[in-house]
């Protein structure tokens, strides 16, 4: 039979189900897999401290990208504005639930869980607190992170830009530049701190509690 | 029987589990790890087929309806890319088409081709087909563009003479991608290490 302790050696890589022996590394390094290259585990300290206000900038900015205006278009003097505000107004006018509904909850409702969740688990994890709902919030991360879609909105916004620059003069809001810092933060957090590092501080700080 | 075949990863918290047929938790999240893969298989299968069929009004229905001056005028999604073509805007119609066409196209063909080889010995690595479903994962989200496109349009394009609406073919397209990723994740990447004849 095999142990805990072996079994917590073990990982098996996300993309090509290898199964690899962990090894200790010294700080700041990076394991990869052998077969496919993708970053397995990394040693990286004081990494809960350096998520925490990552993830504090990317609450703020997440929360000025959804408060003011992203883009405004002006044609031949008529002004209209993206907000969220509009959307809801708009969705609601026309009668879209469906795919309203659907665009609120991929850019919206998703995120903002994510980020909020992110926010609440790292501050209980650093005063080493509330084990069975940070267990509940990794949970729930898991399944919702497949369904945020920020990125892909951003990519679909510059390409809705692309199709109104000929019709339409385009000026930026402040939520656009929010948008672009909120995208990029994300990346420096996952880049980071990848779930099976959070999961592995979940053990390590709370032990085999069992709720 | 190889080794890899003994452990399983979690996909809630990535820890590895060794298996057996009493325990079927993970030892530390404790969500099911080793669904039935006979129910996975056949999720997966229902998922898909109910997105194929999706995908045919998502495609000849308008998804784009825009209305000048009591004036009503639709855009499919290839309507649409020719469109774009023509107008000259190359790299918004290959991102459209690479988005909209071939991502949908290639994750259908990707499923059936993995729930095929669970059944026949198809002669292909596991580790390839491991990483080919990665990717499908990774990829499929990104068919949801041009209905963001729509619907940033919609709140755009929306004054008293003029106005932009997603057609039926939005709705359809929507759902198709929402079937599509609830398939994939039906899948159990158990049943690519299955073997020729075992039963499950
Ligand atoms: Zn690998
Ligand atoms: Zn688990």
């Amino acid at each position: 039979m095999i142990t805990e302790e072996e079994l917590d050696n073990l990982i098996i890589c996300k993309k090509c189900h290898t199964l690899h022996k962990r090894v200790p590394l010294p700080p700041n390094k990076k394991a990869f897999c052998s077969k496919c290259d993708i970053l397995l585990y990394q040693n990286n300290p004081n990494i809960l401290n350096k998520t925490l206000a990552l993830v504090i900038a990317a609450t703020i900015s997440l929360f000025v990208a959804f408060k003011f205006t992203i883009v405004t278009i002006d044609i031949q003097g008529m002004e209209k504005s993206l907000t969220l505000y509009a959307l809801f107004m708009v969705i609601l006018e026309q009668h879209q639930y469906i795919v309203g509904v659907m665009f609120i909850f991929l850019i919206f409702i998703f995120p903002i869980t994510i980020i909020f969740s992110m926010l609440i688990l790292l501050i209980l994890m650093k005063r080493k607190k509330g084990g069975y709902l940070v267990k509940r919030l990794l949970i729930l991360l898991a399944h919702i992170r497949p369904w945020s879609m920020v990125d892909i909105f951003f990519i679909s916004l510059l390409v809705a830009m692309v199709k109104l620059f000929d019709y339409a003069y385009i000026e930026l809001g402040v939520s656009f530049i929010a948008l672009i810092f909120t995208l990029i933060l994300d990346i420096i957090i996952t880049k980071n701190l990848s779930f099976y590092e959070l999961w592995n501080l979940y053990t390590k700080i709370y032990g085999g509690v069992n709720e | 029987m190889s080794r890899e075949l003994e452990y399983i990863r979690c996909h809630i918290c990535e820890a590895v589990n060794y298996v057996n047929e009493k325990e079927t938790k993970c030892r530390r999240c404790h969500e099911e790890i080793a669904p039935n893969l006979r129910l996975s298989y056949h999720k997966t299968l229902a998922f898909l087929i109910t997105a194929i069929i999706f995908y045919i009004p998502a495609n000849l229905y308008p998804i784009l309806v825009s209305k000048q001056f009591g004036k009503t005028t639709t855009n499919t999604i290839m309507g649409g890319i020719i469109h774009l073509w023509d107008a000259g805007s190359y790299p918004i119609a290959l991102i459209i088409l690479l988005a909209s066409v071939f991502v949908p196209l290639l994750k259908f063909i990707l499923i059936i081709y993995l729930l095929i080889s669970t059944r026949h010995n198809l002669h292909s690595s596991k580790v390839d087909k491991h990483k080919l479903f990665y990717i499908t994962e990774i990829i499929g989200p990104w068919s949801m563009v041009d209905v963001f496109v729509v619907v940033i349009l919609s709140v755009l394009i929306h004054f008293s003479g003029v106005q932009i609406f997603p057609g039926e073919g939005a709705t359809a397209f929507g759902l198709m991608v929402f079937f599509t990723m609830i398939s994939a994740q039906s899948f159990d990447p158990r049943l690519i290490n299955q073997q020729k004849g075992d039963t499950f």
